[in-house]
């Protein structure tokens, strides 16, 4: 198996566009949580949410073209581009039916769908958009990244509910290491704070309750007074490459994608399972044939439910023995909130840039310990002077597919 | 405004095209109005000029070949409008 460089990261994020601003706003401890505005707002019960400001899509893409994308396409193609930018001429002699696209998401053109169902059942009209489908359709964010660049190698979009993403990147290093492509572009995108979406998580009594004297501090993962998950928007994408190749060119090696372990837990659609979570970290400790002594950072997947944060807590606990009370570990969600499917992606950007900082981003909000969450959160504020020579990424799904990520410091 | 010349204002929103390219023997395929872009733009046309375009996608681009051809066309649907018209 060949080794797997990262060598792009790019980011649209409730943080910031871009990786450098959206790491200052994780340093900085920085929550892209606020109360949402749109039609029909009165009628949501959790009315809060982290979208993405400061995204000019006007700017970036041509009118006809903007028509054809929906807004989960246009966060994975502004991703891209910086990702690539920062990879440098990564497609020059290449052929390029061994590059490929892999990307997660949950819920696709969420939008559209629900602007097209207002159209119809709101409005009462037949007058739907004719390229309602290709923009609704959940491949269209991949579709239009292997256009824009000519890639004809397997062009995939993966749907596991809240880690799509870290399958995708997972899946497509797997690739790489293969040798049966030598480029991949793999994350994931997610647009869904749209009235319809956000109805049907009030549904679920899964979102958080907003925090009473500050709405931006609604989400509180691993806290005693935790309610639920915060909605978020964003897309993350990286540029994984051959290794040789990558140092053959002179590429900026960021990471080395290490591992991926994937499991599932079968036990129920949405319960998460100590053994399940376990299960994912400890395959993808055996795939970066690494012990757990050589994790410096975890970047957990803490979504502030009552249900997944002890869990992963005990989780952590029986993977790392000992060892899980030394290693710094924080829920990210907690200042950009809920990617779905683009949370994997984002939080391994976010763990890469940590790495690379000495700085170990904070579970804001964090005020009230829960006894049955005693590992070290970075509470609060981040924590610089963090030599990070590896770190995992976890992303357990709705669904019960379970995956972790491992990135390695590049030597 | 003739139809041709509302049709071009039309054409001009939608494509970001310069007014030149848009003479009445401009192709659509020069336009890079392919399958898709004309049956977005048929759909602008029909909430324009308040007409119900009948045909299905391969047939119309058969049909209509120029920036000519589609003014002609909608010509044709007002007048079948204003015919039937009680």
């Amino acid at each position: 198996m060949r080794r797997v460089a990262v060598t792009g990261v790019g980011v649209v994020s409730p943080l910031g566009n871009g990786i450098r601003p959206f790491f200052e706003s994780l340093a900085a401890g920085r929550s892209g949580v606020a109360r949402l505005s749109m039609r029909f707002e009165e009628r949501l019960v959790c009315r809060i949410g982290a979208s993405v400001s400061g995204f000019d899509a006007e700017s970036l893409f041509a009118a006809p073209r903007l028509r054809m994308l929906d807004r989960v396409s246009q966060f994975a193609l502004a991703a891209t581009a910086e990702a690539l930018s920062e990879a440098g001429e990564v497609f020059d002699g290449l052929d390029l039916e061994r590059a490929g696209v892999f990307v997660g998401t949950g819920m696709g053109g969420a939008r559209t769908t629900d602007e097209s169902y207002f159209t119809l059942y709101g409005e009462q009209s037949d007058r739907l958009k004719p390229l309602s489908v290709l923009l609704a359709m959940n491949n269209a964010a991949a579709s239009w990244i292997g256009m824009e660049h000519g890639l004809r190698g397997a062009n995939l979009t993966y749907s596991t509910a809240c880690s799509s993403s870290a399958v995708a990147i997972g899946e497509a290093a797997r690739r790489v290491a293969s040798g049966e492509a030598d480029v991949m572009i793999a994350g994931g995108s997610e647009a869904p704070l749209n009235f319809g979406t956000l109805k049907a998580w009030d549904a679920m009594r899964t979102l958080a309750t907003e925090d009473p004297e500050d709405a931006s501090a609604s989400c509180k993962p691993f806290a005693r007074d935790r309610s639920g998950l915060v909605l978020g928007e964003g897309a993350a994408m990286l540029v994984l490459e051959d290794w040789d190749r990558a140092v053959q060119r002179g590429a900026r090696i960021r990471a080395e994608m290490a591992g991926y372990g994937l499991c599932a837990d079968p036990s129920h659609i949405t319960r998460p399972s100590v053994a399940g979570q376990a299960a994912a970290m400890r395959r993808a400790l055996a795939d970066a044939r690494m012990s757990v002594a050589e994790i410096d950072y975890i970047n957990a997947h803490g979504t502030g439910t009552q249900a997944n944060d002890s869990v992963e807590t005990a989780a952590i606990k029986e993977v790392f023995g000992a060892r899980a009370h030394a290693i710094p570990v924080s829920s990210t969600k907690s200042m950009h909130g809920h990617l779905l499917g683009a949370a994997g992606a984002i939080e391994f950007a976010a763990s890469l840039l940590a790495m690379e900082a000495g700085i170990a981003p904070p579970t804001i909000n964090l005020r009230h310990p829960d006894p049955e969450c005693d590992l070290d959160y970075v509470a609060l504020v981040a924590r610089s002077g963090v030599g990070i020579g590896a770190f995992m990424s976890n992303s357990f799904a709705f669904g019960g597919t379970n995956a972790v990520l491992i990135g390695r410091r590049a030597p | 405004m003739t139809t041709l010349e509302r049709l071009q204002a039309l054409l001009r929103n939608e494509l970001d095209l310069a007014p030149e390219r848009l003479a009445p023997d401009a192709r659509l395929e020069d336009l890079d109005i392919d399958s898709l872009r004309l049956i977005e733009i048929l759909f602008s046309v029909e909430d324009a000029f308040a007409v119900t375009v009948p045909a299905g996608a391969d047939e119309l681009r058969a049909r209509l070949v120029t920036v000519g051809d589609l003014a002609a066309y909608i010509d044709s649907l007002l007048a079948q409008k204003a015919n039937s018209a009680p």
